[in-house]
């Protein structure tokens, strides 16, 4: 088996709340991205799932900080580097890009001037070559007339054309891993096709290695290998994407499966998923779901199920199907 | 009222010492006749420029007056000229904004080119010339005899209003839009039900976050008018004339003359500054009362 | 574009003209005409009349303003009636030195205004950010006169550090002049440094929470770059307030030059209306009137400018 691009073991987040004290957000996550895998990480929010990407790249501010475990990226651990190290690998070995593209890039500066200062950060280049890497990356996102394009602000673009510029801003450096956290969820429902669509074509071009976070089993399911699972700061379920999408083990899964009302089938009522997420503070002691699994036993509540594999899909259930 | 009991909750720390402050300094100006332990225009030149002691705490200017006495009729003159320049302003431009944004039309562009005329104005320039120009005299109006500091509290008053037609005007045109307003006028409530009902209160906390902190410039106003002679005139006690006489003192050592009236004046203006961010923080965290410079 | 800033500028030249006709106005209607202050109390009549026509004051009310603008575009401010000096040159000769003590104490405003600004908004809850806030409240409240004074008292009568008074031109020699100016630059300038501190505070810890700055953080640009992406945002309601501040400055330096005797355009003001020197006192307050009014228009325009949604849409 080829050496994972980026392992998570055990990772553990936490935050300063509101309320003083600190509160875990993610409670010990495992899973791992080969080089050039797509891995979707689900969950609904609170999940941990932004969290624990955001604590892979060390993004998080001082009131929030990975507690615990280790985060190992083409065999270096992420969690033990020095600031100085993480920015030399932001924007170049790992690149992120966030939900709100509106928000996201600077309004007072050019979109060529903000990439091609991402460039120049990492690559010892003159301007005029800086300009052309970052017109070649405006066009490899389906940008056309990129050089024109150099010049324009972040309020000429719409939606769609500002998350293909910090999608082109993440790549630019040619990095071996994307993180992609909610990239679609502030977009149109024809602009998100796309944008999935242009991640899955930039993997194919330059063997990156992708994690997609979305809340949308459906969306992800599109363009991945594997789909990772979370509920409640933890993983329940992490498998290749057919097996998920087959046969899923755990009782969150099948239900998140479920929900989404099939334009072919029969006609009937909307399934959702009892009860209301997770509060952080007030976690049962066992597992997360319990509250709300229509196949929970007394049991379930009172001690944590393992993540247990199973010919490469694991599940952390006490009654998984 | 709940909402005073909010208001109440949310002040911090810096909020209430600027209340005790402001509420100190009330207290002290309202019964200055009764705390000040001598008349403070009372000459006594024997004891003349006695440094503070058991018998004049802040110690006694050139004419052997008190200076204790002094500051705390002085707190008088600065306190009414503040408060009084803020209501002036208040009245004449709430009224302003809520006739220019009920009226809408034509009425509204002339207003609210008046209030940008106003606004353009350099305030203590003016404020300057035009009482050199009528004379710091009293002024006759009818039977009453009514003194500098009148024509000072309706002056500044005036170059006051701006702000509070601007941020009234703001406020009213925003719920006189509002659809519940509209609904309520569909209903029969008269204009004047709905500009007490709805508008006013709505545009109460922005105004009185203003007013606090313009207080607080009023009161340097007054104190810098009456330093360069054209305010409170002599013998009245102003704290800007107390700092005007004590200018000599800097070279002859007479440090307390120039150094309590200063005080005053600071700590007032810190009192009123600090309720007026911690009232600002409270009502308005962002929008309409955003920064105040004068 | 052009057509906006073009339109603000004719906007901001109707209400000085319009404020002007206030002005003008005032000082005709206060008490003692031209002609009973120059002639006498036992001027006849006749003679009030003749002076009047001489000098075009019985024209109608409208007209004289008129002539008096039409005048001052050409530089010309009168002649005092009262001390028979063209007003022009008095004024030239006062504005210079109102001019350096206020541009001197902008720059320091802003200079240590942003700065403490900047610093308090990078570390916030520091130790530098917790001081300069409880600073900034003793900045914004404490007299700027009073100031003077006090710096008079220990600069200069106790330390001897600095003169306590008067002015040194530039012309006298930089250390003279900047020594004449520094205390009363300065006392002027720390109510500006406290406001300009507080905004900048405000405003960068605001933008540093952006989203924008996370990117910049995210593709790892540098601790420096990532700053200047958030002051580049921070920094217009800064100018747009520091533009205000400006207009202000003038006023309050009217004070701060009477501390310490410093023969500016407060000196020149209040012998005119000392003497009852109405014209000089007009051209005066319309020079003050004018560079509020601009100063205002400066911080219109340039919050227009520095925004790049504003530059296109107009």
């Amino acid at each position: 088996m080829s050496a994972a691009l980026l392992t998570v073991e055990g990772l553990r987040v936490g935050f300063r709340s509101a309320y003083g004290g600190m509160v875990e957000a993610v409670r010990g996550v495992d899973f791992s991205v080969a080089p050039g895998e797509a891995v979707g990480i689900v969950g609904e929010s609170g999940s941990g799932k932004s969290l624990s990407m955001l604590a892979v790249m060390r993004l998080l501010g001082a009131s929030a900080g990975a507690t615990g475990g280790r985060v190992i990226f083409d065999g270096e651990d992420l969690l033990a580097a020095d600031e100085k190290r993480m920015r030399a690998l932001r924007g170049r070995d790992i690149a992120m890009v966030f939900q709100d593209p509106q928000s996201s890039l600077n309004p007072a500066l050019t979109i060529g001037r903000q990439i091609t200062d991402v460039v120049r950060a990492h690559r010892d280049v003159s301007t005029g070559e800086a300009r052309r890497i970052a017109a070649e990356a405006l066009e490899s996102v389906g940008i056309r007339d990129a050089g024109r394009r150099l010049a324009a602000y972040p309020h000429e673009f719409s939606g769609g054309m500002r998350q293909r510029a910090l999608i082109a801003m993440a790549i630019a450096c040619r990095p071996r891993l994307l993180i992609a956290d909610e990239p679609t969820t502030a977009l149109d429902v024809t602009v998100q096709a796309q944008i999935v669509d242009l991640i899955a074509e930039l993997r194919r071009e330059l063997g990156l290695a992708v994690v997609f976070i979305s809340h949308n089993l459906q969306l992800v399911a599109e363009i991945v290998d594997r789909v990772v699972v979370m509920y409640g700061g933890k993983v329940v379920e992490d498998g290749p994407v057919e097996a998920i999408e087959r046969a899923p083990r755990h009782p969150y899964t099948r239900l998140l499966k479920a929900c989404v009302p099939s334009l072919t089938g029969p006609v009937g009522p909307l399934t959702a998923i009892e009860g209301t997420p997770p509060r952080l503070g007030r976690l049962p002691v066992g597992c997360p779901f319990s509250p709300r699994c229509p196949d929970a036993a007394e049991s379930c509540g009172h001690q944590m199920p393992p993540l247990i594999a199973e010919a490469g899909h694991s599940t952390a259930c006490w009654r998984p199907r | 009222m709940s909402s005073l009991r909010k208001a109440l909750e949310g002040l911090d720390w810096s909020g209430w010492l600027g209340a005790g402050i402001v509420g100190l300094i009330i207290l002290a100006a309202i019964f200055a006749p009764l705390i000040a332990p001598y008349d403070p225009l009372a000459l006594n030149v024997e004891d003349r420029l006695a440094a503070p002691d058991a018998s004049h705490w802040l110690g006694t200017d050139q004419g052997g007056r008190d200076v204790l006495s002094r500051i705390l009729f002085g707190a008088r003159a600065s306190l009414s000229v503040g408060i009084g320049a803020v209501l002036t302003g208040a009245i004449i431009g709430v009224s302003a904004g809520i006739f220019a944004a009920y009226k809408g039309g034509f009425g509204e562009q002339v207003v609210m080119r008046i209030v940008d005329g106003v606004a353009s104005i350099p305030l203590l320039v003016w404020a300057i010339a035009i009482v050199g120009i009528l004379g710091v005299g009293p002024l006759p109006v009818g039977p009453l005899l009514l003194p500098n500091e009148v024509k000072i509290v309706v002056l500044v008053g005036c170059l006051f209003s701006p702000v509070f037609a601007r941020v009234t005007y703001a406020v009213a045109r925003r719920i006189a839009g509002a659809d519940y307003v509209r609904a309520r006028f569909l209903q029969g409530a008269s204009h004047w039900q709905i500009v007490s009902g709805d508008v006013l209160p709505n545009c109460l906390s922005p105004i009185i976050v203003q007013a606090t902190l313009l207080v607080a410039i009023g009161i340097v106003i007054e104190a810098s008018i009456s330093f360069v002679g054209l305010g409170v005139q002599p013998p009245q006690p102003s704290w800007g004339t107390m700092l005007s006489d004590a200018r000599s003192a800097i070279y002859s050592g007479e440090w307390w003359l120039p150094v309590f009236p200063g005080l005053a004046i600071s700590l007032t203006v810190i009192g009123f500054n600090l309720l007026g961010d911690a009232v600002r923080e409270l009502f308005d965290p962002r929008s309409e009362a955003r920064t105040l410079v004068a | 574009m052009l057509r906006l800033v073009a339109g603000r500028i004719a906007s901001s030249i109707g209400t000085l003209l319009f404020v002007g006709l206030a002005l003008f106005a005032l000082t005709r209607s206060g008490p003692g005409s031209p002609a009973r202050i120059v002639l006498g109390a036992e001027a006849t009549a006749e003679q009030i009349a003749q002076f009047e026509q001489a000098h075009g004051l019985d024209r109608p009310f409208l007209s004289q303003y008129a002539a008096w603008l039409g005048d001052v575009t050409h530089g010309d401010f009168g002649r005092s009636f009262v001390t028979g000096r063209d007003v022009a040159s008095e004024i030239a000769n006062a504005l210079p030195v109102t001019l350096a003590i206020v541009a001197f104490a902008f720059l320091i405003a802003l200079v240590f205004g942003i700065g403490i600004g900047v610093l308090a908004a990078l570390k916030p809850g520091g130790a530098f950010d917790r001081i300069s806030r409880f600073a900034s409240v003793l900045g914004l409240s404490v007299p700027a006169f009073w100031l003077g004074i006090v710096l008079i008292r220990f600069l200069a009568v106790d330390l001897r550090l600095l003169p306590p008074g008067g002015y040194f031109p530039l012309s006298s020699g930089l250390s003279l002049h900047l020594q004449s100016i520094l205390m009363p630059s300065l006392s002027l300038a720390v109510y500006y440094i406290a406001v300009l501190a507080r905004m900048t505070q405000a405003s960068l810890q605001e933008t540093l929470r952006g989203d924008y700055v996370r990117t910049a953080r995210a593709m790892g640009l540098s601790s420096r770059q990532v700053v200047f992406y958030a002051l580049v945002n921070a920094l217009p309601p800064v100018v747009n307030l520091a533009a205000l501040s400006f207009g202000y400055m003038f006023g309050w330096a009217l004070i701060i030059e009477q501390v310490f005797n410093i023969p500016g355009l407060s000196r020149a003001l209040l012998n005119a209306i000392s003497q009852r020197d109405f014209l000089l006192l007009q051209g005066i307050v319309f020079l003050f009137t004018a560079i509020f009014v601009f100063a205002n228009l400066g911080a219109d325009l340039i919050n227009r400018m520095l925004d790049p949604r504003q530059r296109a849409a107009a």
